[in-house]
């Protein structure tokens, strides 16, 4: 075939050279064979499935991190529980002796209600901000020290308070929490009722100012009843409002054990895993008071302590001592959940290695063969150019002499 | 009977003729390198010899005239071929643009989806945490402006094609009127026997420059060349060329339309302003259309998965996302409605503690939306159509130009302008004329001799 002109192939060849150049150092450079999905449609696609489940797992190795730091918390304090529950058995069975003395046994009775509030301290053991035996519930302590009722001395069945009674312009009613620590204060504005200051107290418990279950409520006597209606202290409510009058403690209906679980029964589950959920807390209803009840028992034999015959303090330490194998059995699910998050973490680190080479095997490049790419695509271009250079400039006119 | 008359008259017309086609040889150089130019050459011819009824002689040499060195068949080839290699650049060029959105990156759609999936699986660990709830609604917005960048990607790709029809269209009208004024020119050249030279050139560098444009098909008749588009419509008879028009359809995109007013668009389907309506017609709005499925789809599914909870403060879990209730412009429009992270609808039983209605908000990346898949696989086939669009269009743009240089090979072989072979002929031209001047030179002397003799017979 005729030649005429050599230029527009040669054109196209350094065009193909380059760019196949441009591809291997691409590659080379960013060990990648794919770096967008034209370069290969398929693994782009799987690449996008892969790196969401890079994320599940890499999400799932985090919450199993959080669960695990927070069953282990949940762990220690049911410990501590044990722990404290021994020596309570330990005062206890040393109470029930015929040889000790009555005062001795007011100290014991008083040791054993050290042990009581080192035990509602665990119970109430929060981690990062919940509080694990609270179940959903999670945000105030679950367990609260029962508080008394206070009554306003105004009111009566033949003449009542109602929540349309109009309070004192000025006037102030204040209520110290002992398990909060705060104190709500109210101060009457003019127009307010006996409805505001219990839309107020009912906000201040939303806040966390005072404990759950605290309301302002109309009794059945037509007073106004402030507290959470329960029967030990807690809770001091002052007020100068003429309409109130002066409050006074008067005993509630009473829970048991001077303690009251606000918390609820619900468990949370947590995905760690594609099909794997475990629970992350352990209700403390469940842990403490249902079955045998494990804070009853302390206040019973607290009583036993100060009121009881050693029989009877030798059955409340006995009561401690169900309470204790029972908690100890709570215990074993929260162990084997635990083990179960240690071997799942690492399941999923082994499975973030499975991924990652899933994911270099789709878009990574092998970089001994982009490494001989490269070389090639070198030579073919410096080949090119080199024929480039020599072949272009040769024309008949370079042989022609001048003239 | 031969004379020095005679051989003057030979030598003379070999200078002619030789003058000729070194006068071709100097154009075929100078324009070695002008696009669309098909080098000449002179034609020479025995002139008609002397017969004195028992000889005859040769009369030297004729120049008949000039012609281009031509091959139709490769030359409708490469118009066929350049109208293939416009379209599959349009398209690529478009799609380019496209595909980084579809890239895997810190912020494609992807990836957003996964990051809102693991904000609200860490919000499950602590559904009270503020600023596990924020995370969530910050890769909800995350996840809907990647909807929307990607939506107005595309959009924006359509209105650029859009404008880029009616500057095709305004390109084909003023070739088509060049193409046509040339054509009663040629049609005078053959009428006179005579090669449409230059301006068959020229009329052919411009059908090759309509052909960039859109598809069009060349018919040669007495009046010159009869041009029209793929599906028959007219663009050029005789010396008439018929212009096409644009008009803003019903959806608001320019449609083209013939002499006639008769809609065309969908018609066209190669060369540049085939390839872009191909883009903008069926393309991006397939992607669109997918885009926008995916998220009304994924956006109703979160809702309806908020609709099973409560919020933090015991309220039924109201809409996450806000989508039009229709799927058109979904992508572009979707937002994060929730302003507060209590919003979130973590609870399943009112407290706030609770995350049992996470799972079923999580439950959205693994359930299959209205449309069959699951949001994940819907985007990874998004991806893969981009990817293999693209693909296909770069396969397809680099076969034309492959093939097209082939072509073009062809026609340089017989068309193209050598220099080493007008070099040699230059050489061949000179030395013929040389050779006829010398000859001129001898009869002049031998004159001056014939003369001489007859003045010395005087003396």
């Amino acid at each position: 075939m005729r030649v005429a002109n050599m230029v527009p192939d040669m054109q196209y060849a350094m065009q193909q050279s380059q760019q196949a150049l441009s591809v291997a150092l691409q590659q080379v450079s960013t060990g990648l064979r794919v770096n967008q999905p034209s370069d290969d449609p398929a693994a782009s696609a799987n690449m996008v499935v892969s790196l969401a489940s890079s994320a599940n797992v890499d999400q799932f190795t985090k919450n199993v991190s959080s669960v695990l730091s927070q069953m282990e918390t949940a762990d220690s304090s049911i410990s501590a529980v044990v722990t404290s529950l021994n020596t309570a058995i330990t005062l206890g069975t040393s109470g029930a002796s015929g040889t000790v003395t009555p005062a001795n046994r007011q100290a014991i009775a008083a040791q054993v209600q050290g042990v009581l509030t080192s035990v509602i301290a665990q119970a109430n053991t929060s981690y990062q901000g919940v509080y694990v035996f609270g179940g959903s519930a999670s945000t105030t302590p679950p367990f609260v020290a029962a508080s008394t009722t206070f009554t306003s001395t105004h009111g009566s069945a033949t003449a009542p308070l109602a929540n349309t009674t109009a309070l004192t312009a000025g006037s102030g009613t204040a209520i110290s929490d002992a398990t909060t620590g705060d104190t709500f204060v109210f101060k009457a504005a003019a127009g307010d009722t006996v409805a505001t200051l219990a839309t107020a107290v009912s906000n201040a418990v939303a806040a966390g100012t005072l404990s759950a279950g605290t309301s302002a409520t109309i009794n059945a006597a037509g007073q106004l009843a402030i507290g959470t209606n329960s029967s030990a202290d807690g809770i001091v409510v002052s007020s100068n409002d003429a309409a109130l009058g002066s409050m006074t403690a008067a005993p509630g209906t009473g829970v048991p054990n001077a303690y009251a679980y606000v918390g609820n029964s619900t468990v949370n589950n947590v995905q760690v895993g594609d099909s794997m959920d475990v629970a992350t807390n352990l209700p403390g209803n469940q842990l403490f008071t249902s079955g045998p009840n494990v804070i009853g028992s302390l206040a019973g034999l607290i009583t036993a302590l100060q009121t009881g015959t050693t029989l009877q303090i030798g059955a409340a330490t006995t009561a401690v001592s169900t309470g204790l194998n029972y908690v100890a059995e709570q215990r074993i699910p929260l162990d084997n959940t635990i083990g179960q998050l240690n071997d799942q973490e690492s399941y999923l680190g082994q499975d973030t290695v499975t991924l990652t080479a899933h994911q270099t095997a789709l878009v990574g490049a092998n970089l001994a063969e982009a490494a001989t790419n490269l070389s090639q695509a070198e030579l073919t271009n410096s080949a090119v150019l080199a024929a480039a250079a020599k072949v272009l400039p040769q024309t008949l006119l370079n042989y022609l002499a001048p003239g | 009977m031969a004379s020095l008359s005679t051989s003057l008259l030979t030598a003379v017309q070999a200078l002619v003729a030789d003058t000729g086609a070194l006068q071709v040889t100097n154009n075929n150089i100078a324009n070695a390198s002008t696009p669309g130019y098909s080098r000449q050459v002179a034609i020479l011819q025995e002139a008609t010899p002397t017969n004195d009824g028992s000889s005859s002689v040769g009369n030297g040499v004729v120049l008949e005239g000039y012609q281009s060195v031509r091959d139709e068949l490769v030359q409708t080839q490469i118009q066929q071929e350049t109208q293939s290699q416009s379209g599959a650049n349009a398209q690529l060029a478009t799609l380019q643009q496209i595909q980084p959105t579809f890239t895997t990156s810190t912020q494609d759609i992807g990836t957003e989806m996964s990051a809102m999936f693991s904000s609200l699986s860490s919000l499950s660990t602590n559904p009270t945490s503020a600023s596990a709830g924020q995370a969530v609604l910050t890769a909800g917005k995350n996840l809907a402006t990647a909807f929307n960048t990607a939506s107005n990607t595309l959009t924006s790709q359509q209105a650029g094609l859009n404008t880029q029809v009616t500057q095709d269209v305004s390109q084909i009208n003023q070739l088509t009127q060049q193409i046509a004024a040339l054509n009663p020119q040629i049609a005078e050249l053959k009428a006179t026997g005579q090669d449409g030279g230059t301006v068959q050139d020229q009329q052919n560098q411009l059908v090759l420059s309509l052909s960039a444009l859109t598809s069009v098909a060349v018919t040669q008749t007495d009046n010159g060349e009869t041009l029209s588009t793929g599906n028959g419509t007219p663009l050029v008879v005789g010396s008439q060329s018929f212009a096409l028009q644009t008009t803003t359809g019903s959806n608001g995109m320019q449609q083209v339309l013939d002499q006639n007013g008769s809609n065309i668009t969908a018609s066209l389907t190669t060369g540049d302003l085939g390839g872009t309506v191909q883009m903008r017609d069926q393309t991006i709005p397939g992607l669109l259309n997918q885009l926008d499925t995916l998220a009304n789809q994924f956006g109703s599914a979160i809702n309806a998965a908020q609709a099973q909870g409560f919020n933090q403060d015991g309220t039924a879990g109201q809409n996450f996302f806000s989508v039009p209730s229709t799927v058109a412009g979904s992508a572009a429009s979707i937002s994060v409605a929730l302003t507060d992270p209590t919003q979130i609808a973590s609870s399943s039983d009112g407290t706030a503690g609770s995350n049992g209605n996470l799972a079923n908000l999580s439950a959205v990346q693994t359930s299959a939306l209205p449309a069959g898949q699951t949001p994940g696989d819907a985007y990874a086939n998004l991806v893969y159509q981009v990817g293999t669009l693209t693909s296909n269009a770069t396969a397809e743009s680099g076969a034309t130009t492959s093939s097209l240089l082939q072509l073009n090979d062809q026609l340089s072989s017989v068309s193209g302008v050598s220099i080493d072979e007008e070099s040699t002929n230059l050489i061949t031209f000179q030395t013929a004329y040389e050779a006829a001047a010398r000859v001129v030179s001898t009869v002049q002397a031998l004159f001056s001799v014939t003369l001489a003799m007859g003045t010395v017979a005087a003396e």
